[in-house]
């Protein structure tokens, strides 16, 4: 008996100790302002195995997409991962557009944000007057500790904009632990520093419980274009269930994840294991 | 307007016709006088004035420019009394070349009637009414109608119209003149507006020698920042609204104020925003002339402060932060660019949302609970026309052209009706048919009828939007409506609201 306690009461402090390890981990990159791509394989895993994986801030994400109509699946795609990014001191997330887009783009929209579970308190709105201020605002902004994303919404490809001028949006962003989501619109790539860029496509949505003819939660077709988010795969469907992203199957029924054939790397110890035969 | 001292000596006279003048000096230049400049000019050397007093003003009672008046309540000490402020003030005026008079008076008529008709000196309270009563009644600021019906009677001391009775003279000569003799003798409290936004907590550095770049200011203007803070810190205040001096050695003054979203009195933070403010002014027009010899930085909107919130330390939560944030960003961009939502109760989608600027202290209303409705992420603040094709009267949009490109709907949720606000409207409600008045029988008075406004009746059906959330086959969702119903008046128009995500 009091061996059989001693083993488990081992691996549980084993478990206990990975966990604080983790924490101490973030506690210090935080402090320490280390990139947060150096972290990225062994985050990797917060998801679910076959979900979307749930990166961490300090990204600067380039979000392509083919049209402007598709501006309100861009928007929510960056405001979801925003949700995840939210911590008890990073409480808020910023929107910025020129002052001139505003018909064009639209604004956000206060009541939306609380049907897509995103609360509109939390949301500030910019509007710049030209593309110079935008990019200022977005550097105070990434220097703010408080921030826990920044939603930009760029038309075009505006010349302020050029690839010096992302890198060191990217080196800031890598710098703050605050995660820049560039909206792009069109279909031409302009040069860009940033850490992952998204091709999002609009994609049909599933059924509406009750109501056959009502369009059901959105969905989107989203494809890394370049990056690495440590996982294999470079497509995904995403449906947004409110909360979080949900990582759909493609037509042909299987999951669009690992081929067969590849060993899966798992950089963390087997938690998930059995924890008798750890003592082995 | 005003003779000076050689135009008195040649003999001209205020209101001479043209013509009388150029006979008695034939070689007389005749200029046109532009007065709107000559105002906004006066105006402005009037701001520099605010180196002697904080409240300036232009009195344009009787002309739109050449009457000062500084209220020097609880300033005159600092130049040494008032006699030495007045002899300041008009000494280095007339070092400057101007024909100018002046006086101190515990009241904005008495200074008046003594600069114009008396010689220029100081009143004080006891002899306010011993030296008003000698003047002319010109002096009282009257138009010339009043002025030459009251010498027509033989008044031309103002002590002779202080004792009369009111009546007769409020009948003959109007209220003006009731009024203007109250603000002289001070029953009636008169103020001046300054032109320079007042602020008693001020800090200021002079230069001997006058600095002109912004980054010289901007140096001055930290240093200054951390002794306007210590002396807030000292009285326990904190400002909301700060407003930095410039003054010009050409006599004109530059002002930049800025507002913080809460009270503070944090010298870097201040420092921070005005240099945020700085960079605006400095693409607009940044203009220093001949150098700026005192700038003055001064804390407005005062309130109590507790000692503990002055501090710059890691935060609990990140909302001073936040705010910290908003603060940088709105004095650069200006107040409106800087937004937050305001969640309004009401129906209709607009209205239901509004932008507020992120600086107003905003009471946590909590969100009228209508978060069950399916609203979209984007909305547009006009909603564009679109061409839908669905069946009438009530069938789900079909086809849609939008912005020159067509879709092909295939799901479509709704409609959701929401109709106009008849309160806001300005139109009445028909609830109860019009009685028909019943003839009264013989001898009765008739009744009187029920009160119906005199308003337009308010018509459900034309304010009716009927909206749908339609997809189309490739997956954008968006947000239309239809305006108006089918079989109405008018033919009912579709519009775009909205784009889902």
């Amino acid at each position: 008996m009091f061996l059989f306690c001693s083993y488990s009461h081992s691996t549980m402090q084993t478990q206990n100790r990975q966990q604080r390890l983790a924490a101490l981990r973030d506690t210090i990159a935080n402090i320490e302002r280390k990139p947060a791509l150096a972290e990225m394989r062994a985050r990797a895993f917060d998801g679910a195995a076959d979900g979307f994986p749930r990166l961490p801030g300090g990204l600067l994400q380039d979000v392509c997409t083919d049209a402007v109509r598709n501006g309100g699946a861009s928007l929510g795609f960056a405001l979801g991962q925003v949700r995840t990014l939210f911590t008890p001191k990073r409480l808020a997330v910023l929107y910025l557009q020129l002052a001139a887009d505003a018909q064009f783009f639209g604004l956000p929209y206060g009541p939306g944000l609380s049907s897509f579970g995103l609360d509109p308190a939390q949301l500030v709105i910019v509007r710049a007057s030209d593309m110079q201020d935008l990019l200022w605002v977005a550097e105070e902004a990434l220097a703010c500790r408080a921030v826990a994303g920044i939603v930009a919404d760029i038309g075009g490809a505006p010349e302020m904009l050029d690839f010096t001028a992302s890198r060191r949006l990217s080196l800031r962003t890598a710098e703050s632990g605050t995660s820049l989501f560039l909206l792009r619109y069109g279909a031409d790539r302009p040069a860009s520093a940033a850490h992952l860029r998204w091709h999002l496509a609009p994609h049909r949505s599933g059924r509406k419980p009750f109501d056959d003819r009502a369009p059901g939660p959105a969905r989107w077709g989203l494809t890394l274009e370049r990056g690495n988010t440590g996982q294999n795969t470079r497509e995904w469907i995403l449906e947004w269930t409110g909360n979080a992203f949900k990582s759909l199957p493609d037509r042909a029924g299987k999951t669009r994840q690992h081929p067969p054939g590849t060993p899966v790397s798992l950089p963390l110890p087997a938690l998930l294991g059995n924890p008798i035969s750890q003592t082995g | 307007m005003a003779l000076d001292q050689q135009a008195q000596a040649a003999g001209l006279r205020l209101g001479q016709a043209l013509a009388d003048a150029r006979a008695l000096l034939p070689g007389l230049t005749v200029l046109e006088q532009d007065t709107g400049f000559l105002a906004s000019a006066f105006a402005e050397f009037a701001d520099w004035h605010s180196n002697a007093s904080p409240l300036v003003g232009v009195l344009q009672d009787k002309a739109p420019f050449g009457d000062l008046v500084l209220d020097i309540t609880g300033v005159a000490h600092l130049f040494g009394g008032e006699a030495a402020m007045l002899r300041m003030v008009l000494g280095r005026l007339r070092a400057l070349g101007y024909s100018v008079a002046g006086a101190i008076a515990p009241t904005i008529g008495a200074a008046w009637a003594q600069s114009h008709f008396g010689s220029s000196g100081i009143i004080g309270s006891e002899q306010l009414s011993d030296a008003l009563d000698k003047l002319p009644v010109a002096a009282l600021r009257l138009d010339e109608r009043q002025v030459s019906l009251l010498t027509q009677m033989g008044l031309t001391r103002i002590g002779a119209l202080r004792t009369r009775p009111r009546k007769p003279m409020l009948a003959r000569f109007g209220a003006s003149l009731i009024l203007r003799i109250d603000q002289a003798y001070g029953q009636i409290e008169e103020r001046m507006t300054p032109r320079l936004p007042p602020a008693d907590h001020f800090v200021e550095r002079k230069f001997f020698e006058p600095i002109s770049t912004l980054e010289d200011v901007l140096l001055t203007m930290e240093g200054l920042a951390q002794d306007l803070s210590q002396l807030l810190e000292a009285e326990g205040l904190g400002g909301q609204g700060f407003h930095l001096f410039l003054y010009r050695v050409d006599h004109k003054v530059m002002t930049l104020s800025l507002n913080a979203a809460r009270l503070t009195r944090d010298a870097g933070h201040i420092a921070s925003l005005f240099r945020h403010r700085a960079q605006r002014l400095e693409q607009e027009h940044y203009d220093p002339g001949f150098g700026i010899d005192l700038v003055r930085l001064a804390a407005a909107s005062l309130d109590r402060l507790e000692p503990g919130q002055a501090g710059v330390f890691e935060t609990d939560n990140g909302a001073k932060d936040i705010e910290q944030l908003t603060d940088r960003l709105a004095s650069r961009l200006g107040p409106l660019s800087v937004l937050k939502t305001e969640l309004v109760a009401s129906h209709i989608p607009e209205r239901a949302a509004r932008l507020v600027p992120a600086l107003t202290q905003q009471a946590q209303i909590a969100a009228a609970g209508e978060g069950d409705r399916d609203r979209p992420l984007r909305l547009l603040p006009q909603p564009e026309p679109v061409a839908i094709s669905a069946e009438v009267p009530d069938g789900l949009p079909a086809a849609m052209i939008w912005r020159r490109q067509r879709y092909r709907l295939v799901k479509a949720a709704g409609p959701e009706r929401i109709s106009a606000e008849w309160w806001r409207s300005g139109e009445r409600l028909k609830l109860v048919p019009a009685e028909r008045p019943t003839p009264p029988a013989p001898g009765e008075a008739p009744k009187p009828l029920p009160y119906t406004p005199d308003l337009p009746l308010f018509d459900p059906m034309t304010g009716m939007r009927d909206y749908y959330i339609v997809e189309d086959g490739e997956g954008h969702r968006f947000w239309v409506f239809r305006l108006g119903l089918y079989g109405g008046a008018v033919h009912p128009v579709w519009y775009l609201h909205g784009v889902f995500p």
